[in-house]
Formats: structure tokens, C-alpha cells, sequence
């Protein structure tokens, strides 16, 4: 079976839009966050979100949006797409533009992509309101493909013209880390010999305030302590949106093309809960198995994995969850953890692919992220090694991990190319 | 966030409907739906509004069209003849056109079924369909397109003396385009070193467009049809040539029919080279008789799929304007 690699990453992120601006803010601990205006009413508790600067999607007018002038995009693609699809194409063009693939490697029939994004609640909203007030023979025929939960894989099939396998993947927050780990196999197994695998989100005022509902948000109201996984004060997450690309090839293509990878992938493993539809086992069982699950396939010990990207948002339960479930794998041996959400806000459906992609520029770049802003550690991860700042050593191996709605946890083993 | 026009419920009301008055906050409106149009389609769209006079349809329809239409393809419709295909001219799918439908049935109060669209395919089609339905007209029979092969099928006139590379009939008339090869065998002798299309050839091509017209639109009575074998030249009259055309050039050609009465059918027809006139004939006139219809058309489920072109029938050619949807 072939080894799998990550040739080329793109980002649009609320901590840059490019790589060289992400590996900065994460070297840096550079936050993305900001007060948000759509959030400035005094009825809505929570005010902070990490936005994506340089694009403006708040119109239901995609003609109305603007983007970095870099990137030319017709009318007819862009009608089509809700605000995580723009993210994505943008991120699309940086990805392919890295891993330096010609028109010919990314349409053919061994060239794949798998993406993941929660839809769009902004443009489900507005053609749902079309509806009920002008009729159906006046709605864009052009709703439904625009905001439904698969738009970001039909615009980039379509816009990229794929013609290998393509699909959505809905587990919440762990949707872009299943859709890395379904490409990672397809790869393996021979079907598909390069994959796209795609997060992006809208993370705009429909995307991200429907979670204040769950009283899952941070309503901090300063930017600089909303997000603070493992901090003892954390009071929830903050939302974000943009898009993240990852190139993954077989060893033969990135032997062929004669490219230089940011790592390979070992392997991957996933686990449910069981447990809550919305809460995360206490004890992080689902992680846990999901964590020794991705070691096993990977052939490589817990021993051996020197830094862990933690799923950690700053939620109250869930942060304690996985910090069980770390100690429970790792005993008294704990690698380094981080989570880098404390700098981006968590990225629901883009998540996985996200910090994923950082690990990878980590790793080619020489630093292990931090992470941010904690004063006072929660008392229940006393014990783990937690990185408080960026250190300038690359990691050898890394485990990502990735936990959606359901109990839906899925963890990811990256090695740095010898 | 963009408003309608009005507050009028989106039923399929037939039109002409002149609502009701055209208020301030309806101008607002339609200014929002048509911010991307130019201002004279603005300005146009505000006259119909007022007074419900359909001469201002046209410059509507137009400036939507050319809303949705990419940038460089624009120039194409600014100097547009009323042939310029929807499809395959301007790039307009079949989402597209329903875009274009929405806009103007949302700046003109009015709607429209998707099986009338279906036979929308030059930009002439649609500023017909909209008049007719404006004033209350029966629609006009579809403008048919005729790839070769049904054209070769249907015509008693053969290679290598067939000059129509392809056709579309509509009830006013018909288009047609030849393209001028090198090829043929009669520029060997006309003229020595120097290959012109002789104007007779010319005048040929326009019956021949005059004798496919006859065959797919031409008056017929019940049970009868035009009989291929027997239509002829007679006569022609006030023809003039104005252009040299050589191997390279494409013959757009038209005719209209003027009178048909049996035996005899009389068009005029013209000429051109892109937009430069080439000949004109103010009369062709062709004999014609009738036979007995072929028998009752073939019956319906043969299992071969859509269509098996008969005479009278459409070619498959483009696609029709529908949504495609695959999901």
C-alpha cells in the first residue's frame, strides 16, 4: 500500500490568509479574534468571533462580495456559492499553487476531493424567506445548490472540474478530519491517487450565534480572553469561519512530480461516544479509543508522538473530556498539547482541515505551536504537558484530533519527512 | 437585501397586467432588482411600469439578458441580430436563463410557465414571446434549428450542390449560414487563379433556403404536405450583388416568404458577409405542389428513445431550456 503525503496547503483564515501569514500569528500567538459587529446588539450575549479579514460576504448578493483582487472568479461560479465555498475556492487556488499541480493533475479521474462545511444557514434563511414571500416561481433556481450542506464539494467539483471521487462529510466539528481520513484511505487503497480534502465555514451571524442557544459560546467580551482552552476561566468557544485545503498524495505521484511534502500521513482512526447527542463523554472514552485507534493503524507507540493538536475549543466540558482522554493514552509519558484554537476560534466543520494543515506547516516550517492565552490552568489538566509558547522545534510525530456532535471523534497521525 | 416589485402574489396571472399605480417605494424597488442593468433598462423598465406600453419590452428584456451575460461576450449583444442563440452565442445555460426570467418577470409584474421557456433560443425568440404575450397575441411557432443531417434528409437538393451548412425556420422566415470552402468544384474555372462564389450560386443558395422553409413551415392543407419532388424554380426579380465572396467567407442567409399561394411560393431573400450587405433578391418565387401526408406519424413508443426525426418533426439540436437539475 502506498505512503500517503501532504503536498500543498491553502488557508483562509482568521489568523491569515496565506501560509506565510498563519505561520506567523502561530509562531507569534497571534489571535484572529475581534469584536464582532453583526454581534454588537446589546441582546446578544456574546460579542467576539474570529473573523476572516480581506473578504466581504456579508450581502445574499454574491456580485455584492468583495475578495482579494488576486483571485478572479466569474459571476457564474460565484452565484453559486454560499461564503464558505469563496474561502475554500480562494484556499483552493493557494493549495494548488503550492504542491504545484498543473490543470492536467487536478482534473482526471485518479484526482479526488472530499470537503466538509455545515452549509449555509445565511442563504438557507434568505431563500427560505424568497419563499414564503414572493412564491416559488420566484426563487433563484440557484438557492439550493448556493446553501445546502453539500454546496462547498459541488462548486469546488464543478468550478475545478474533478473528476475523481467527491463527497460531503457531515459530523460536526470532526467532518473535515473524517474527510482526511476517507481520502487517506482512498490513497491507500489505490483508488484515487491524489485527494483534496477541504474544511470551510461561513462563520457569519447564522453560522455561529444559533450555538449561543446551546450556551456553548464564550461571552467574553474581549477578544484576547474569549478563546483560552485549558484556562481555568474559559467560558466557552468562539466561532469562526474561512476555508483550509490540503493536497494529499500516494508516494508514487509525489515521486513522479518531484515535490517536496510537508509530511506524511500514517494514518488515522476513528470512535463514537455513544453517549450524548451534544456533550462529550466525560471521561473521553470516544477520544481515547479514536487516539489509540490512529496509533494502531499507524504503527507508531504513544511514546513516540512528541506533540498532540488538541480538538480543545474552551468549552467547559469539553476541554476536560479530551484532557482525560489524553491521559488516559498517554499515561505518564504526555507529549506536548496545544490547541490552536485559542488564536483561530473553533472552525466547527473546518476544524480538522485547518489545524491539520497547521501541523503540517509546523512540522516543515520547525515550530511546535503554543497555546494562548492561559492564565490560570484548569485544574483537571494539571499533569498534561501543555505548551504554553511556540517552541522553534519541529515535531517528529503529531496526533490531531478532531470531535463532533454525537460523539463523533476522530484522530489523525502525521510524521515529518525524514 | 434586494425587495420586489410589488406585493402581488407570484400566481401564473396571464398578462397584459398593469397592476396598479407605480409608487415611489415600487421605483425603489425596481431600482434594487435592476442594479446591475444599465440605466437605460432602468429608465425602460420604469416607462412599462407606468404606462403598460410594450414597445418598452424589448430594451428591458435586452438589458436583462445582457445583465447575465460575462463581460466579453457583451459586445456580441450590442450589435445582436435577432439569430444570436441564447446557448451557444452567449453562453447563457439553462440556470442562467432561468435567472433572466425571474428579473424580468419581477420588473415586468408578470410570469411565465417553464414550458413557454422551452422554446426561447435566440435573443429574436424572446423579444417575440414577450410582445406576443404582452399584447395578448398567439405565440408564434418556435424558431426550429436544422443541424446538416436533417437538412440532407429532408432536402431533394444533394451534395455537392447543397450550399446550407445549417438552418433555423420560425414562422417569419429562415436563417441559414454557408461557408464558403475552396472546395468546390465549379471555383476550379470561376475564376482562373481566382476562386469567386458565382452570384448565380448565390441566388441557388437562397431557393434552396426558400425550398427548406417550404418543406418545414410551408402551408400544407389536412392530409397533405408539400411534395419535395416537385418544387421548382420559376423566376426571380430585382437582384442585386454588392459583394466579392471568396473561399473563407460565411454566407449568412434570409428569407421571408411574401406570398404562398399553391402552385407558387414567393420570398424575398438577402445576403450577407458578417454585417456587410452581399445580395439582395426582392423576389424568388418557386413552384410547388402537394402530396398525400405520410401516414399517420409514426406511432409513439418505438422504444428508441426520443425522437427519431421525421420531416415535420425537430432534429434534437440544442438543448432545451430547462433546469438541470442532477440532484
Amino acid at each position: 500500500m502506498s505512503r500517503v503525503f501532504i503536498t500543498g496547503l491553502g488557508f483562509v483564515t482568521s489568523i491569515g490568509n496565506d501560509a506565510a501569514a498563519v505561520s506567523q500569528s502561530l509562531r507569534e500567538l497571534k489571535h484572529g479574534l475581534a469584536l464582532f459587529e453583526p454581534f454588537a446588539s446589546p441582546d446578544i450575549p456574546c460579542k467576539v468571533v474570529g473573523t476572516v479579514k480581506e473578504f466581504g460576504t456579508d450581502s445574499v448578493d454574491q456580485e455584492d462580495w468583495t475578495f482579494p483582487s488576486r483571485y478572479k472568479i466569474k459571476r457564474e461560479l460565484l452565484r453559486t456559492m454560499a461564503p464558505n465555498g469563496l474561502f475554500a475556492h480562494c484556499a483552493m487556488i493557494q493549495a494548488i499553487d503550492d504542491a504545484k499541480l498543473s490543470p492536467e493533475d487536478i482534473s482526471n479521474p485518479e484526482t479526488g476531493l472530499y470537503a466538509a462545511s455545515g452549509g449555509s444557514p445565511m442563504l438557507t434563511h434568505y431563500h427560505r424567506q424568497r419563499l414564503d414571500k414572493f412564491g416559488v416561481t420566484r426563487c433563484s433556481p440557484l438557492g439550493i445548490v448556493s446553501s445546502i450542506v453539500g454546496t462547498l464539494n459541488f462548486n469546488l467539483v464543478a468550478a475545478f472540474k474533478i473528476l475523481g471521487a467527491s463527497c460531503g462529510f457531515s459530523s460536526a466539528c470532526a467532518s473535515s478530519a473524517h474527510a482526511l481520513g476517507y481520502a487517506f484511505d482512498d490513497l491507500k487503497l489505490g483508488r484515487q491517487r491524489r485527494m483534496f480534502v477541504v474544511g470551510a465555514e461561513d462563520g457569519n451571524r447564522d453560522a455561529i450565534l444559533p450555538f449561543a442557544g446551546m450556551r456553548t459560546l464564550s461571552l467574553q467580551a474581549d477578544p484576547a480572553l474569549a478563546s483560552r482552552p485549558f484556562d481555568a476561566a474559559r467560558d466557552g468557544f468562539v466561532g469562526t469561519g474561512g476555508g483550509a485545503v490540503l493536497v494529499l498524495e500516494t508516494e508514487e505521484e509525489v515521486a513522479r512530480r518531484g515535490v517536496t511534502p510537508y509530511c506524511e500521513v500514517l494514518g488515522w482512526g476513528q470512535a463514537s461516544d455513544g453517549y450524548n447527542v451534544a456533550i462529550s463523554h466525560p471521561e473521553g472514552e470516544g477520544l481515547a479509543a479514536a487516539m489509540n485507534r490512529a496509533l494502531k493503524s499507524s504503527g507508531v507507540t504513544p511514546e513516540q508522538i512528541d506533540y498532540v493538536n488538541a480538538h480543545a475549543t474552551s468549552t467547559l466540558i469539553g476541554d476536560v473530556s479530551e484532557a482525560r482522554a489524553l491521559r488516559a493514552v498517554f499515561k505518564d509519558r504526555q507529549p506536548r498539547v496545544s490547541s490552536t484554537k485559542a488564536l483561530t476560534g473553533h472552525g466547527l466543520s473546518l476544524a480538522g482541515a485547518m489545524e491539520t494543515a497547521f501541523c503540517a506547516l509546523a512540522m516543515k516550517e520547525g515550530f511546535t505551536p503554543g497555546s494562548a492565552h492561559i492564565t490560570k490552568l484548569e485544574p483537571a489538566c494539571e499533569g498534561l504537558n501543555i505548551l504554553r509558547t511556540t517552541e522553534p522545534v519541529a515535531p517528529e510525530h503529531v496526533l490531531k484530533n478532531s470531535s463532533g456532535f454525537g460523539g463523533a471523534n476522530v484522530a489523525v497521525v502525521l510524521k515529518r519527512p525524514s | 437585501m434586494p425587495e420586489a416589485a410589488s406585493n402581488s402574489s407570484a400566481t401564473n396571472k396571464p398578462f397584459p397586467v398593469l397592476a396598479k399605480t407605480f409608487t415611489p417605494e415600487d421605483e425603489t424597488a425596481l431600482r434594487e432588482s435592476l442594479k446591475r442593468c444599465s440605466p437605460s433598462t432602468f429608465e425602460a423598465a420604469v416607462q412599462f411600469r407606468k404606462t403598460g406600453n410594450p414597445e418598452h419590452v424589448p430594451a428591458v428584456v435586452i438589458g436583462v439578458i445582457e445583465r447575465f451575460v460575462e463581460p466579453d461576450l457583451r459586445t456580441k449583444l450590442k450589435d445582436a441580430d435577432d439569430d444570436l442563440r441564447l446557448i451557444e452565442d452567449l453562453g447563457i445555460d439553462s440556470l442562467t436563463m432561468m435567472e433572466i426570467v425571474i428579473l424580468v418577470e419581477e420588473t415586468l409584474q408578470l410570469s411565465i410557465n417553464n414550458e413557454e421557456l422551452r422554446n426561447l433560443r435566440t435573443v429574436g425568440d424572446v423579444k417575440t414571446f414577450m410582445d406576443c404575450k404582452l399584447r395578448g397575441l398567439p405565440l408564434p411557432k418556435p424558431t426550429k434549428f436544422l443541424p446538416i443531417e436533417h437538412i440532407g434528409s429532408v432536402m431533394p437538393i444533394q451534395p455537392p450542390f447543397l450550399f446550407l451548412n445549417e438552418a433555423s425556420i420560425s414562422s417569419a422566415g429562415a436563417n441559414g449560414k454557408y461557408k464558403i470552402t475552396g472546395q468546390e468544384f465549379f471555383l476550379q474555372g470561376h475564376f482562373k487563379d481566382n476562386p469567386v462564389m458565382p452570384a448565380s450560386i448565390m441566388l441557388e443558395a437562397l431557393g434552396q433556403l426558400a425550398v427548406l422553409y417550404l418543406l418545414e413551415a410551408g402551408i400544407s392543407e389536412p392530409g397533405k404536405a408539400v411534395n419535395p419532388q416537385t418544387i421548382f424554380f420559376t423566376g426571380c426579380e430585382g437582384v442585386r450583388a454588392h459583394r466579392v465572396c471568396k473561399p473563407g467567407d460565411i454566407l449568412t442567409l434570409s428569407i421571408k416568404p411574401k406570398r404562398m399561394k399553391m402552385p407558387l411560393a414567393v420570398f424575398e431573400g438577402a445576403i450577407r458577409v458578417g454585417q456587410e450587405k452581399t445580395v439582395i433578391a426582392e423576389e424568388i418565387t418557386l413552384t410547388f405542389g402537394f402530396m398525400d401526408a405520410p401516414a399517420t406519424p409514426s406511432p409513439e413508443p418505438t422504444g428508441s428513445g426520443p425522437s427519431t426525426p421525421t420531416a415535420p418533426d425537430l432534429a434534437p439540436d440544442s438543448p432545451p431550456l430547462k433546469a438541470a437539475v442532477s440532484a
